[in-house]
Order: C-alpha cells, then sequence, then structure tokens
C-alpha cells in the first residue's frame, strides 16, 4: 500500500483555560493517501476544527505525531511551521474571510507575497487561480461586491494560488445557498480529480460529505467508522 | 515595498476615523512648527552681524527710570564708541487705545540715526534728507506704513501717556529692515513740547562700537563710569535687550516647550486608541493571514508601519501648512507689534522640518508598539474562533 501523504498518529489535545483541562481529541489514529478526497463529520464541539487546524498546522497537538510529506509538523518550531503552511496547504474557510481592503486580485496575490516570485510572475499565478474558479471577470472587485458563492470562489483561488499539495476546508459550503454550495463542491471534486489535490473537508452536510471519496466521524473527540463513499468506491475501481 | 499596497489601504480602512486622527496630528504638528520656529527667532539677534556691536543702555532699575542727557558725552568719548543717540520710547496713543493701534514710537538724533547707527535700515536718501531737515517730521517701518495707510505730507496725532504732550508729526517717508515695527522722530521736537524733562533727561542711548570684540570693555566701562552716580546704568547688546523686552512676557519658552510635550502626548494616545481599534476589529483577518504564513514579525510590521504612515501623513500636511499658510500669515499679523524685530528669523528651518519629521515617526512608532505586538501574538486558533 502507498505511503500516506497525511498520518496522524495517536494525536491528542487538550485545550487549557485556567486551570481546566479541556479534552477535545483522544488517541486520534487517521492516514490520508495522497489525492484523496477526506470529508470530516460529527455534532458541534465533537473536535472537527480542532482536528483541521492540527492538519493545516496552525496549532499543534498535545500528544502525539503527525507526519504529512515524511515531517512530523507536531514537532517544529513556529516559524518553521509558518514557512511550511504557505508551501504546503491551503486554507478554506466556512465564512471565506478574504481581506474586505483587498480586492479579489489582490487577496489571492496575498500568500504569493511571502514568495519571492516577482510581480508579473505573480499576476500571472493569480489570474490562472482566479481563472480556475471562473472569476477573472471579478478580479477589481472588493469581497462586498461579490456574492458569497463569488467569495468563497476567490478564497479557494487564494488558497490554491501557491499550488499547495493539501487543501482543508471548514464547512464551506456552511453559509451558502444550495446553488452555490453545490457550485463549490463541483469545484472542489475538480480540484482533486484535475489539479490532484488532497482534500480534506469538514461539513455537517451528509450530502456534502457524500461528494468526498471517503468519510470519518468525530464524536467527543474519538474517531469513529470510516465509510467509503459511492465516489470513493468508484474511484477504486 | 510590496506589502505598502496593503498597509496603506488598512490606513484608510475606516476613512472617517482615520480622517480625524489624522486631522488631530495635522493641528498638532502645525501648533508646533510655528512655536519651534517663534522660538528660534526669538533665540536669534533680529539684524544679523551689524546689530551685534549696538548697545542699549538703560537705566540700572529698568526702563521706568530716566537717564540724565549729560551722560550722553561722556559715552561718546569712550574709545570704540562710533556713534550715540538719546532715544525715549514715547508710548503713545494714535486713534483710540485699541491694541491694533499700537505701535513702536522713538525719538532720536537724526543727524546719525540712520547713517550712523541703525545702518542695516534701508532708506530713500532724499527721504532721510528731508527727515532730518523736517523737525516735526517721522519715518516709519514699511509695515507699519502699509497698515495704516500712511501718505507723504500726512499728519498723525499721538498723545502722550506718562509723558504728557501731544504730538502732531507728518509722515515723510518709509524705511526698510528686519524691524518694521516702529515710528522714528526728532528728540528736538519732543523738547520742543516741553514736558518736565525737556532737554534734560532721555530714556536710553543707543549706541554702536566700531568693532564687536569691543562690546564688554565698553560694556562694562559704561557701567563703571555711572556706578556711583545719580542715575546708575546697565548696558545690554541690542540682542539682550530686545530679549529682556520678550521677558516681560514671562517665561514663555519653558512654557512652551511643556505645552508642546503635552499635546504631543496627548496625541500620541488619541493615535494609538485609533490603531488599537483598528487592530482590534482585524482579530480575525490577521489569524487568516498567519494561516496563509505571514509570521508574527509581518503583523508587528504592518501594524507599525500603519500608525506610522498615518502620524506621517499628518506630519506632512501639518508642516506643509505651517510653512505656507500659518508662518506667513503670522508673520503679516505681528509685523506692527512688539513681536516684529524677531519676525525676519520667523521662517521654517530645515532643522525645525526634521524635527517634525522625526517627531510624526515617533509619535508612530510609540502609539503603534503596544497594539503591533499585541497583534503579533494572538494565536491563530484563537483568532479564527475570535475569543481574543
Ligand atoms: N482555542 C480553544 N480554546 C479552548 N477551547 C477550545 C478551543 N478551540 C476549541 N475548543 C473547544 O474544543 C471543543 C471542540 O471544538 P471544535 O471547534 O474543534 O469543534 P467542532 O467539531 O469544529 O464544532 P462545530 O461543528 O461547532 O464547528 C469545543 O468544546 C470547544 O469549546
Ligand atoms: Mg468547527
Amino acid at each position: 500500500m502507498a505511503e500516506p501523504l497525511i498520518a496522524i498518529e495517536h494525536v491528542e489535545k487538550v485545550y487549557r483555560r485556567d486551570a481546566l483541562e479541556i479534552p477535545v481529541l483522544n488517541d486520534v489514529n487517521l492516514e490520508i493517501l495522497q489525492g484523496e478526497f477526506v470529508s470530516l463529520m460529527g455534532p458541534s464541539g465533537s473536535g472537527k476544527t480542532t482536528l483541521l487546524n492540527l492538519i493545516a498546522g496552525i496549532d499543534q497537538p498535545t500528544r502525539g505525531r503527525i507526519v504529512i510529506g515524511g515531517k512530523d509538523i507536531a514537532r517544529i518550531g513556529q516559524s518553521e511551521l509558518a514557512r511550511w503552511r504557505s508551501r504546503t496547504v491551503g486554507f478554506i474557510f466556512q465564512l471565506y474571510n478574504l481581506l474586505p481592503v483587498l480586492t479579489a486580485f489582490e487577496n489571492v496575490e496575498l500568500p504569493l507575497l511571502l514568495t519571492p516570485l516577482k510581480r508579473a510572475e505573480r499576476r500571472r499565478h493569480v489570474e490562472t487561480a482566479l481563472k480556475i474558479v471562473s472569476l477573472e471577470d471579478r478580479m477589481d472587485h472588493y469581497p462586498r461586491q461579490l456574492s458569497g458563492g463569488q467569495e468563497q470562489r476567490v478564497a479557494i483561488a487564494r488558497a490554491i494560488v501557491s499550488d499547495p499539495a493539501i487543501l482543508v476546508a471548514d464547512e464551506p459550503t456552511g453559509d451558502l445557498d444550495a446553488k452555490s454550495a453545490e457550485e463549490i463542491l463541483v469545484l472542489l471534486n475538480r480540484l482533486n480529480a484535475e489539479f490532484g489535490k488532497t482534500i480534506v473537508m469538514v461539513t455537517h452536510d451528509p450530502k456534502a460529505a457524500a461528494r468526498a471519496h471517503r468519510m470519518v466521524h468525530l464524536d467527543k473527540g474519538v474517531l469513529h467508522a470510516d465509510e467509503q463513499t459511492e465516489a470513493g468506491a468508484a474511484r477504486k475501481a | 515595498m510590496k506589502f505598502f499596497n496593503l498597509v496603506w489601504r488598512n490606513v484608510f480602512r475606516k476613512k472617517t476615523r482615520t480622517v480625524l486622527t489624522t486631522g488631530s496630528i495635522v493641528l498638532v504638528l502645525v501648533l508646533i512648527v510655528v512655536l519651534t520656529c517663534l522660538l528660534q527667532a526669538m533665540e536669534q539677534d533680529p539684524s544679523g552681524n551689524r546689530g551685534s556691536n549696538r548697545l542699549v543702555v538703560q537705566h540700572a532699575t529698568g526702563l521706568a527710570n530716566f537717564l540724565p542727557l549729560s551722560q550722553r558725552q561722556r559715552i561718546e568719548q569712550i574709545p570704540g564708541v562710533v556713534a550715540v543717540s538719546p532715544q525715549i520710547w514715547f508710548g503713545g496713543v494714535y486713534r483710540d487705545d485699541k491694541p491694533e493701534n499700537f505701535f513702536g514710537q522713538l525719538s532720536c538724533d537724526p543727524e546719525i540715526f540712520f547713517t550712523k547707527l541703525f545702518d542695516d535700515a534701508t532708506i530713500d536718501p532724499a527721504i532721510e534728507k528731508e527727515f532730518r531737515a523736517t523737525q516735526n517730521s517721522f519715518v516709519a517701518g514699511q509695515s507699519l506704513v502699509n497698515k495704516f495707510h500712511w501718505k507723504k505730507g500726512e499728519h498723525i496725532m499721538l498723545r502722550g501717556t506718562y509723558i504728557p504732550v501731544t504730538l502732531d508729526l507728518v509722515f515723510v517717508g518709509a524705511y526698510r529692515s528686519g524691524d518694521e515695527s516702529n515710528a522714528f522722530f526728532h528728540n528736538e521736537y519732543l523738547n520742543q513740547a516741553k514736558w518736565f524733562g525737556a532737554n534734560r533727561v532721555t530714556g536710553i542711548y543707543y549706541l554702536k562700537v566700531a568693532d564687536a570684540a569691543d562690546l564688554p570693555r565698553v560694556t562694562s566701562t559704561i557701567d563703571k563710569m555711572f556706578e556711583n552716580s545719580d542715575a546708575p546704568t546697565k548696558t545690554l547688546t541690542e540682542k539682550q535687550f530686545q530679549a529682556s523686552f520678550m521677558e516681560m512676557m514671562g517665561n514663555i519658552k519653558g512654557l512652551i516647550r511643556w505645552i508642546s510635550l503635552i499635546i504631543l502626548f496627548a496625541v500620541t494616545l488619541i493615535v494609538a486608541n485609533t490603531v488599537a481599534m483598528s487592530a482590534r476589529e482585524r482579530v480575525t483577518e490577521i489569524s487568516v493571514m498567519r494561516t496563509l504564513g505571514f509570521r508574527p514579525g509581518h503583523i508587528l510590521g504592518f501594524i507599525l508601519s500603519e500608525a506610522v504612515l498615518m502620524s506621517l501623513l499628518g506630519g506632512l500636511l501639518g508642516v506643509v501648512l505651517a510653512k505656507y499658510l500659518f508662518v506667513p500669515g503670522m508673520v503679516k499679523g505681528m509685523a506692527t507689534t512688539p513681536m516684529a524685530p524677531f519676525l525676519i528669523n520667523f521662517k521654517v528651518t530645515g532643522s525645525v522640518l526634521l524635527a517634525a519629521f522625526l517627531i510624526s515617526v515617533g509619535v508612530g512608532v510609540l502609539a503603534g508598539f503596544v497594539p503591533a505586538i499585541r497583534s503579533s501574538r494572538i494565536r491563530i486558533v484563537d483568532g479564527l474562533r475570535q475569543v481574543v
């Protein structure tokens, strides 16, 4: 069997609020292969966002290992982690989280400002990313001039502009109407199939979850049943 | 530099707030630039190098007391003294008691006044000649003439205050100099008026020495000469004399410095508040940027740059307004006041510009660093959950 791209081993996460210890994740083990599309489900407060944040390297576990592409990101320092994030992970949020003072173009360009790319090269990358999400004609619009679905597509362009191997999405359709949600899901499927992105998506919506190859369930910090979806079965075949 | 756009946009995120904050910096910088230039002007010799070898002899107890005219001859005999003119500050009322109609009225010895003493003034030789020849005439600084629109041949009445006579003077012409706030008339004309001190006393002696190096010697010779007489003297350089005139306003300099510091502190707090508010509204955005790979140092730099940029914009506008609007306006407005001697040096100098620049940067850094550090320390997960 192929080496997993993401290997989560015996991960525990405990939050501390003053003297209080809140255990959020409890001995979580999960392997995700390169090119897989996994959806993460579970009741509110079960620790989905927490697990996603650990995979994305914006938080670190209390115990356990998170090996991504051969690197244990649970052990590396903050600035190295920041650099690793900008190269490896694209993040998609429920509320899009675009910077309101920047245009669509500038929002997508933002991650590239951390690279040594020249202005013209950045422009090329941004235009490509916006083309993938079909918003090349909205480059100069500010977020407030876009619909929710369009904002989320700009956010996806921002997530893919530096060509990361992994996309993590935290309820990316949670705030959208059915039609826009469908567009986003189609887009994610395409990024997975056509561009080979490994995707981990948190969702409450079983229909959305079914778009993935595999669904995993979290309950009170414990990872449960791991079921293959029809899409996953079709992929294997 | 590629981050400048981001910083710039964030400065103008809330336009009204930024305009109000920047406005307060503008006002403070105008105030500080104007006050600093005024202080600088008052510390400089208004007539440049030429004035530096002139002395003023006054009564040891102050300007309120007269000196006997008999002293003139003895002062004139001191080696190094070129010319001596007794002068009386008439302090008369022109038109009415309104302060804007007040101006300096000084008697002088017209024979030597413009030729040997007040030689940094420029006066048409024909006017100077006519002034000497006409006992009831007066000349006045150009600014003063412009203010009152005096025409040649026009008569003015000056009603004495502590000298109980009224003078009827005829205007012959204007002189130009760094200080154009005074009018000069003949000592003899005042004597004709038969006041109690006529031909007996004077207010001060205005004198010039040949060489600035002689100043200390001449000064001490004069004061020693009359030390034990009925009218002991106190001799000052022209600059000291003008400064002592200003001191009547109290220790204005120290006060100005303190006020400047306090308003700077106040404006720093205003800017700090604006930056802190703006940073707090952006906790999520900042966390999103951190998620994208921006490091705490980037965030610190951005917030600090926003504060400095805002404060520099205000500072720049303040300096421009001070230099091209306020200072020229004040120079015009004070041309005929007792401040007039200092106006020639009242301008926005390079060192003041540099100071204004440093002050602006300083205000920005001071105001920005607490919010900047705080923003850079936000934990990403907390920021995304908006629990900070
Ligand atoms: N930074 C934090 N500090 C303290 N407690 C936290 C923190 N983040 C999460 N928690 C706690 O951990 C638990 C799991 O939170 P998490 O956000 O991962 O849940 P979730 O499954 O994403 O829920 P939802 O579906 O509502 O988004 C919750 O009880 C939450 O209060
Ligand atoms: Mg969540």
